[in-house]
């Protein structure tokens, strides 16, 4: 089904609302308050793609020229020069284009066009793998599709033990919206019943392979679960959405660089946007990066946003009774910080202090191989038409504190045959020999690695460097980021809960990663905006709300208050969609 | 229900890349490589995955073209120094254990000269072995991502439309 037409955006006229970002939460919001009937605009700094032709999730190989590799004038960083090296990254390297590490991955040249040229998008400061995506539908074109709830022991974390703040919700406040989202969306998952990982509204399951269920029988003797991947990913299929096909398990998931080409995962444009342009009552404008939120100065309330049209450096104004931010955590951070007026001094919204600050995200890195020595030189199965494998939830300082450190982490991991045997480089040896045994073990191994909880810290920040300017004269923003004790500390038994699981359920250990990759890996930037019900110490109110501009929403991650060990995906939509639904509610009483 | 056109497209493939392998269509295209150091470069992958009784090697998978194209195209010169030199010092390695160039060779003594060059695969220190690294993850990509090495060699099922996942069915 071919994307609805666009209406022409009117620059005159004074919309509803106008969102910011086109990703999991700007989708969301134009999906939401367009279903209220409000008239919205929505502007989106990247291209809008033809994500079909982009994608080609079936193409083999060998049908492409490099292999799926970028070509020769680009180059993606490496995690050496993330750890070696200073942002700018691209900063005087040879290359034509320079992207992120995740065009490292096969695959690569599928999705070159969906993030962003670090030439054009420097960053400075500490060292940080900043991943973005600047189209129509941002990171929601490769996300790694794990869509997982929260729960009070993530809301209310702080009340535990002691560190931090609690969020201004609980899970009750945000289960309805969870509930919405899966029926709209639709999420692939197995009930367990647990208290700290909610179910969803399940759509049919993805299955666990022989290794994977032997595991699953060993880890519920220690009381731990080993459960099928929650996927973002609709299984049987949406009766109320024409552009999305349900998921017939092709193996080319594997490649999640390489985005889902029938939009059963879930992706924001085929998800949320073009339905929301269905309506009538959305008007979408892509090229359009928004350097400032503009304000009224006789009330200090937002009027609407300044933008550049990125492909002719044109610069415009839009008018709007509400604005809504969705740019991600990190650039909507940015934005309420260039967004500096006389009633504003220190960017709009930031009475407190607090935008840019409590930057948290997950750390990863310590991860286990094993081989399942019985798999040895059996037949070829097929395990890798699916998502992706197995999660395992939290189970770590569930009952009070149990470990050196706090908070938690879980695993995620598959094992089986994949297109590619990624042991052949690493099985030592040459000729027949080696050939055969590369053979025999294909489908024998079993992998995991840990996604952990970094605590929010106010000295954990971003602000901007008004010395550089990204391609469009915008001033950038710099890290002061860091991972901390108690993310060393979870690391560490990070990798030594891996090894006993693997031992105890019998499967021989190949190898231990106990390293930590570098900040931002994880691609699950959170907290820069936090909600809070004290004005003093947060940015938003529990519905997203500005503390100090009532008609300002931020509805992305950055309005997160902890990390939780839980991808934030899911979570960010559910809390928009409660943020939109109060918004329009308020509008409708003529609060706004 | 597919698996017979599978069978059948199989064996186009293979018979198309044979065709292509006796007939030196893979050379005619060659761009870095001079013939002789392609004629290197082909036999030392082929060394690393023979051709066996399961499937056909590295040869007949283009493996040593493929390299070709990427070194041909690549704007990185360390790589392409990488890869000159390389050569040269499996033809020195070939001088100094049987008095003769390596393609000169009988096929033992070719794979005594890889054995040596592989000694340190885990930690390579010396020019030689630093090149072996080098090739086997060259060769290993060329091969695990042709036609060959995904459908004949390791049978790969997946990349096909699903009515139902495979797997176990959780109670």
């Amino acid at each position: 089904m071919p994307a609805p037409a666009e209406r022409d955006v009117d620059l005159k006229r004074t919309y509803d609302a106008v969102i910011v970002g086109s990703g999991a939460a700007g989708g969301m919001a134009a999906h939401v308050l367009t279903s209220h009937g409000m008239q919205v605009l929505l502007l989106e700094a990247g291209k809008k793609l033809d994500i079909e032709k982009e994608l080609k999730s079936m193409e083999w190989p060998y049908e492409h020229a490099r292999r799926g590799g970028l070509p020769p004038d680009s180059h993606a960083l490496s995690r050496n020069e993330y750890t070696f090296r200073k942002p700018p990254y691209a900063k005087g390297l040879p290359n034509k284009h320079v992207y992120s590490y995740v065009e490292g991955w096969t695959g690569a040249d599928y999705s070159k066009n969906i993030v962003v040229d670090e030439k054009d998008n420097p960053y400075t400061g500490t060292n940080y793998a900043w991943v973005r995506a600047r189209c129509l539908g941002g990171k929601t074109n490769i996300w790694g599709r794990l869509a997982l709830r929260l729960s009070d022991y993530d809301f209310k974390a702080a009340s535990r033990d002691g560190y931090g703040e609690d969020w201004p919700i609980s899970y009750t406040d945000i289960a309805p919206y969870y509930d919405k989202v899966d029926l709209y969306l639709g999420v692939a998952g197995h009930r367990e019943n647990l208290p700290y990982l909610p179910d969803s509204l399940f759509q049919r399951s993805t299955r666990l392979n022989t290794a994977e269920v032997k595991l699953r029988e060993s880890l519920a003797g220690m009381g731990r679960v080993l459960t099928p991947y929650r996927a973002g990913v609709t299984t049987d299929g949406l009766k109320h959405n024409k552009y999305r096909s349900r998921c017939f398990g092709r193996g080319a998931c594997d490649r999640h660089t390489g985005g889902c080409d029938i939009h059963a995962a879930f992706d924001s444009p085929t998800g949320l946007i073009y339905p929301a342009m269905d309506t009538g009552n959305l008007t979408l404008r892509t090229n359009s990066t928004v350097y400032e939120v503009l304000v009224d100065n006789n009330t200090g309330k937002a009027r609407g946003v300044a933008f550049v049209d990125s492909r002719t450096g044109k610069n415009y104004e839009a008018k709007a009774k509400v604005v809504v931010l969705g740019a991600s955590t990190l650039e909507s951070a940015r934005l309420m910080l260039l967004s500096k007026s006389r009633l504003h001094p220190n960017g709009i919204g930031n009475s407190s202090g607090h935008v840019g600050h409590n930057f948290c995200e997950h750390i990863m890195g310590p991860s286990v191989t094993g081989l399942v020595k019985e798999l040895v030189g059996k037949p070829r199965t097929l395990d890798d038409g699916r998502p992706a494998g197995f999660y395992v939830p939290r189970f770590r300082n569930l009952a009070g504190r149990q470990s050196n450190f706090i908070r938690a982490y879980g695993f995620e991991g598959d094992s089986g045959t994949h297109m590619f045997p990624g042991h052949a480089a690493s099985t030592p040896g040459f000729g027949a020999a080696y050939k055969k045994k590369v053979r025999d073990y294909a489908g024998a191994f079993i992998g995991m690695g840990a996604f952990g909880e970094v605590l929010p810290r106010y000295e954990n920040y971003v602000d901007i460097d008004a010395d550089v300017k990204d391609r469009w004269g915008i001033p950038v923003l710099r890290f002061n980021y860091h991972f901390g004790d108690n993310e060393k500390k979870m690391a560490a038994d990070m990798a030594d809960t891996a090894r006993e699981m693997f031992e105890a359920a019998g499967i021989e250990i190949i190898g231990v990663d106990r390293d930590t990759l570098p900040e931002g890996w994880s691609i699950h930037e959170l907290g820069t905006a936090r909600m809070g019900n004290d004005p003093k110490t947060s940015v938003l109110n529990q519905f997203q709300q500005s503390h100090d501009v009532p008609n300002l929403l931020v509805v992305d991650g950055s309005s997160h208050v902890s990390a939780s060990c839980q991808n934030p995906t899911w979570t960010i939509m559910a809390l928009c969609w409660r943020s939109c639904d109060h918004l329009a509610d308020r509008v409708q009483k003529g609060e706004v | 229900m597919s698996s017979d056109i599978e069978r059948r497209e199989l064996f186009k493939i293979a018979a198309a890349t044979a065709f292509a392998a006796k007939f030196g269509a893979s050379q005619e295209q060659q761009r870095f490589f001079t013939p002789q150091e392609f004629a290197v470069v082909d036999e030392l992958a082929e060394i690393i995955i023979p051709a066996d009784d399961h499937s056909p090697g590295a040869r007949a998978a283009g493996a040593a073209a493929y390299i070709d194209a990427r070194l041909a195209e690549s704007q990185e010169a360390d790589q392409k120094e990488l890869w000159r030199k390389g050569v040269q010092l499996v033809n020195q390695a070939s001088l100094q254990m049987h008095g003769m160039a390596f393609l000169e060779t009988a096929p033992a003594q070719r794979t005594s000269i890889v054995e040596r060059m592989a000694q340190n695969e885990e930690e390579p220190k010396s020019p030689e072995e630093m090149f072996f690294k080098e090739l086997k993850r060259a060769t290993v990509n060329a091969y695990y991502t042709s036609k060959i090495g995904i459908h004949q060699e390791m049978e790969y099922k997946g990349n096909v439309l699903l009515n139902q996942f495979v797997g176990t069915e959780l109670p």
